[in-house]
């Protein structure tokens, strides 16, 4: 059995009533929305206020943080109101339920589902805006509704136009329409234009504000010593030699380390320094090193039952219709996302009041873990919207507010705590390492007849809910029992239940009439969570390296043997299609081989062409073409810059990306010993789009996964070597 | 007391003398445009201009800049008064997260700065120092580029501000 992380937030009964809501009419029911209030506005649900001064405000109700959800929805409020995205006046949005992702039942940024799970709902509520603005003119103007339209953020009727404040007064006395049409795509004016990111500005002047970038009266500045090995705990610290540094004003003990707090960050970094910790180091971890971890996977392929993920056909009939097998393993480490603003965050807490500034991609969960360590009731505590320095999944585990928190409260002051790279680097959640096997078999007319794929790993919810789970239950709930249930958690995935992101994107995609796709979950207690494209991460390249053994076996091109297994997948078989014409068109370079990957996550389909060289033993990726089908696409050049980041994140992955554990501890430390993808090794990417009138689907992660083993696949071509395992190193 | 030239204006501060520059800058003066990112000179989002060179300055001691000249991203330009190279940056959508575009955009004026007419190599060679988690790569390099070339044709560089239809997202706290 396999449940879905969606599935499983909805089960568990954590998403806050449970609900999955479509457009929300907040008028004044409920919790008080966290917007501003001014006299004569129209508030029609909780996203768009427009003033009678004629500001039209549309509150952001997902995380900014370099994905463009703040250009792609702004675009779905300014379709129905006929408002220019550049003149929205866009705040991000506090916590409400209102702001509840629909996919998730909860409030959170990730899985590549703004656009997809808001293209309808937030076009409802704009066009809702619409339609009460039309009535309250009709009846201020003592005209009928039918000889009114919208045009540039006006009413127009005959040759006058009117701006929309001047309907708000009347507009907010009126009922709202229970159901409103949506304008249709030949209509569309801002859906699927080229237009300027309306945060460009503000991040090309360096006056967008990140969390790292709020400053209070009285704050003060934080550093935390942390135990090497997760989990650790503090047995005895020495304190005085860095009381003793100048502008220090307290050392506190918090859950999981040491906080110094100073009037200047530079003087708490230093005073940190003089800290000296010693630890209770957690039993199992601290014994643990990657060699420790690969070996015991290597063993649980040997000895280990599987749980069975999914299953279909015969496979022994398919493997006996073979007339060829192939059969290989494939690892990938485990990996840091190391976004570039280190994490941080700044707390106040104000008798039983509590503020906090962070960027974090679950505002919900912060909201819940700041009520829970200041001990103030959760409606009492404000989150303030913040830029992302970059997200990729590290952001929805926010230790770094529950830390911020502890000090705040202890400290008695406004909390700045800031962590340094090497921090980042080893104290965060990180991409699971994993060993996949995978056994298939070619018939003779070339198809793929059976397909038996086995990952061997960690799983993620367990370790996400560790942090989750206390900001979302009831503060009434003890830390000890969220803990407790988040283990249960961990438990459940060891047994009856298969968390799908260890294992999705192992099954999908091609004609498999006969296979099964197994689990062995193999847990050293290193904290895990998302990394962009999550599962996909790590199955595409072990996916997409046995496709290309395949067709290689089959004496088959690898475009035509993908054309040939995806009969029954139209949308992957046409990006397969698309990308293997322009494949053909790129013509041959000298020195250079060409390698094909193609791969369908979060509901969009990708394929990709990778150039590469080698030389020295050095792999060196020129060109990619990268074609995406993502459905209906709201801003193309957002579309291709998320391709174009995808690619590059996925390399520093394919040609660079390792963390190693050593007795428990991270030993990368900061850039030089983690790289990351510079100017220098960026390929050149063309980037086709399919143009669709499906709903639009992700686009923040689906451009990853098939890097690596396009990039593996070229490597083949060039050398002969067949790489499994990365970060991909020649022999 | 150190004093120094911060964007024009002489500045001075009893900050302890190996304060890195960057942290000076930001909690000091209160100028955050440039960023914290890795600490060891290793990512280029704290770059600054220091008597017109592009420096790390989350490594710099800020007593080894006493008597010096310190341009930031915010004495660069700013949202009214745009640098040709922050003009062309939105307009092409450049950033992603926008953490490092302030250090991206600080080594890339000091490269036109000394070679108004670069190569792509060159472009590669000066802005290998500056890392971008989002991957904005061909994007960055296309926008130098384009400011090259046109700040070698005769037009003028001003049209394309006033033609930029970006509007600051910024967070009002």
């Amino acid at each position: 059995m396999s449940i879905s992380r969606r599935t499983f937030l909805k089960t568990a009964g954590i998403a806050g009533g449970g609900l999955i809501i479509g457009v929300v009419l907040t008028r004044g029911d409920g919790p008080a929305l966290p917007i501003k209030k001014i006299n004569g506005a129209l508030q029609a649900n909780a996203f768009i206020q427009v003033t009678p001064d004629n500001v039209v405000r549309f509150y952001l109700p997902r995380d900014e943080m370099g994905q463009g959800a703040i250009m792609g929805l702004a675009t779905l409020v300014a379709e129905e109101l006929d408002v220019h995205p550049a003149q929205l006046d866009i705040e991000f949005a506090g916590v409400h339920p209102d702001y509840n992702n629909p996919d998730f039942g909860v409030q959170g940024t990730g899985g590549s589902t703004s656009i997809k799970a808001h293209y309808r709902p937030l076009r409802e509520a704009a066009a809702t805006v619409r339609e009460v603005l039309l009535s309250a003119a009709a009846q201020d103007l003592g005209v009928a509704r039918t000889d009114l339209s919208i045009a540039d953020g006006h009413v127009v009727h005959s040759r006058e136009s009117y701006p929309y404040g001047q309907f708000t007064a009347t507009a907010a006395t009126l009922e709202l329409p229970e159901t409103v049409a949506l304008k249709p795509k030949a209509e569309f004016k801002y859906i699927g234009a080229d237009i300027a990111r309306v945060d460009a500005l503000a991040k090309s002047t360096g006056t967008a504000v990140y969390g790292i970038d709020v400053d209070l009266p009285g704050m003060h500045y934080a550093v935390v010593q942390r135990c090497p090995v997760a989990g650790g705990t503090v047995k005895r610290v020495a304190t005085q030699a860095a009381l003793a540094m100048p502008g220090v004003t307290d050392v506190l003990q918090i859950e999981n380390g040491v906080a110094v707090v100073a009037e200047r960050y530079w003087q708490a970094h230093s005073a940190a320094k003089k800290l000296e910790v010693e630890w209770l180091l957690p039993e199992l971890l601290s014994g643990v090193d990657t060699k420790t971890v690969e070996a015991d996977y290597q063993q649980a392929l040997i000895s280990s039952k599987a749980d069975e993920s999914k299953a279909e056909g015969d496979l022994d009939a398919g493997f006996a219709a073979a007339v060829k097998t192939v059969q290989s393993e494939f690892w990938t480490p485990y990996l840091a996302h190391a976004p570039l603003e280190p994490m941080n965050a700044v707390v106040s807490i104000e008798d039983d009041h509590a503020e906090v500034w962070s960027g974090t991609q679950g505002p919900q969960i912060t909201q819940g873990l700041v009520a829970r360590y200041a001990g103030v009731p959760k409606e009492n505590v404000r989150v303030h919207g913040v830029y992302l320095g970059g997200g990729f999944g590290r952001r929805g585990y926010v230790n770094y507010v529950a830390e911020a928190t502890q000090v705040a409260r202890a400290a008695n002051k406004p909390i700045k705590l800031i962590w340094s790279r090497e921090d980042d680097m080893r104290h965060g959640v990180y991409r699971p390492a994993s060993l996949m096997q995978i056994k298939a078999g070619v018939s003779e007319d070339g198809k793929i007849s059976a397909w038996h794929a086995t990952r061997v790993g960690a799983n993620l919810i367990g370790g996400t809910m560790n942090m989750a789970l206390p900001g979302i239950l009831p503060t009434a709930v003890p830390k000890g029992v969220t803990n407790f249930a988040a283990s249960t958690v961990d438990s459940i995935m060891d047994g009856w239940a298969i968390d799908h992101v260890s294992v999705e994107g192992l099954e999908g995609d091609y004609d498999f009439d006969n296979m099964r796709v197994d689990h062995i979950t193999k847990d050293h207690g290193v904290p895990t969570t998302y990394w962009r494209s999550v599962g996909h991460s790590f199955t595409a390249f072990a996916k997409e390296t046995m496709i290309d053994e395949l067709a290689q076996q089959a004496g088959v091109n690898e475009v035509e043997f993908r054309i040939n297994n995806t009969q029954r997948s139209p949308r992957i078989q046409n990006v397969i299609r698309r990308a293997g014409a322009a494949l053909a068109a790129l013509g041959e370079v000298e020195g250079r081989s060409v390698g094909f990957a193609a791969h369908g996550s979060f509901n969009s389909y990708v394929a990709q062409a990778a150039e590469v060289s080698v030389s020295n033993g050095q792999i060196k990726v020129h060109r990619v073409v990268c074609v995406v089908d993502c459905g209906q696409v709201i801003n193309p050049d957002i579309v291709k810059g998320q391709m174009e980041g995808a690619i590059m994140f996925g390399l520093t992955a394919a040609l660079h990306g390792n963390v190693d554990i050593e007795k428990g501890a991270i030993k990368q430390s900061n850039f030089h010993d983690y790289p990351i993808l510079r100017m220098d090794e960026a390929p050149v990417v063309d980037v086709i789009i399919i143009d669709s009138d499906e709903d639009p689907t992700g686009v923040g992660e689906p451009g990853l996964p098939p890097i690596a083993p396009a990039v593996a696949n070229a490597v083949y071509k060039a050398t002969g070597q067949r790489l499994r395992s990365l970060p991909l190193k020649l022999a | 007391m150190i004093s120094f030239t911060l964007n024009g204006k002489t500045v001075q501060t009893d900050d302890s003398p190996d304060t890195p520059l960057l942290w000076v800058v930001r909690d000091t003066f209160g100028l955050k445009g440039s960023k914290f990112g890795c600490g060891a000179a290793l990512c280029g989002a704290c770059t600054m201009h220091i008597d017109g060179s592009a420096m790390r300055t989350c490594v710099m001691p800020v007593s080894a800049v006493a008597g010096k000249a310190i341009t930031t991203i915010e004495g660069l330009g700013t949202p009214e008064k745009l640098h040709k190279l922050q003009a062309v940056w939105a307009e092409q959508g450049v950033p992603q997260c926008g953490y490092c575009q302030s250090g991206q955009i600080m080594s890339a004026a000091a490269l036109l700065g000394n070679n108004p007419s670069p190569t792509e190599a060159d472009v590669d060679q000066a802005m290998a120092g500056n890392i971008c988690r989002c991957g904005c790569y061909p994007r960055i390099k296309k926008a130098i580029l384009t400011v090259a070339a046109e700040s070698s044709a005769p037009s003028a560089p001003e049209e394309l501000a006033a033609n930029s239809t970006a509007k600051i997202g910024e967070v009002v706290l």
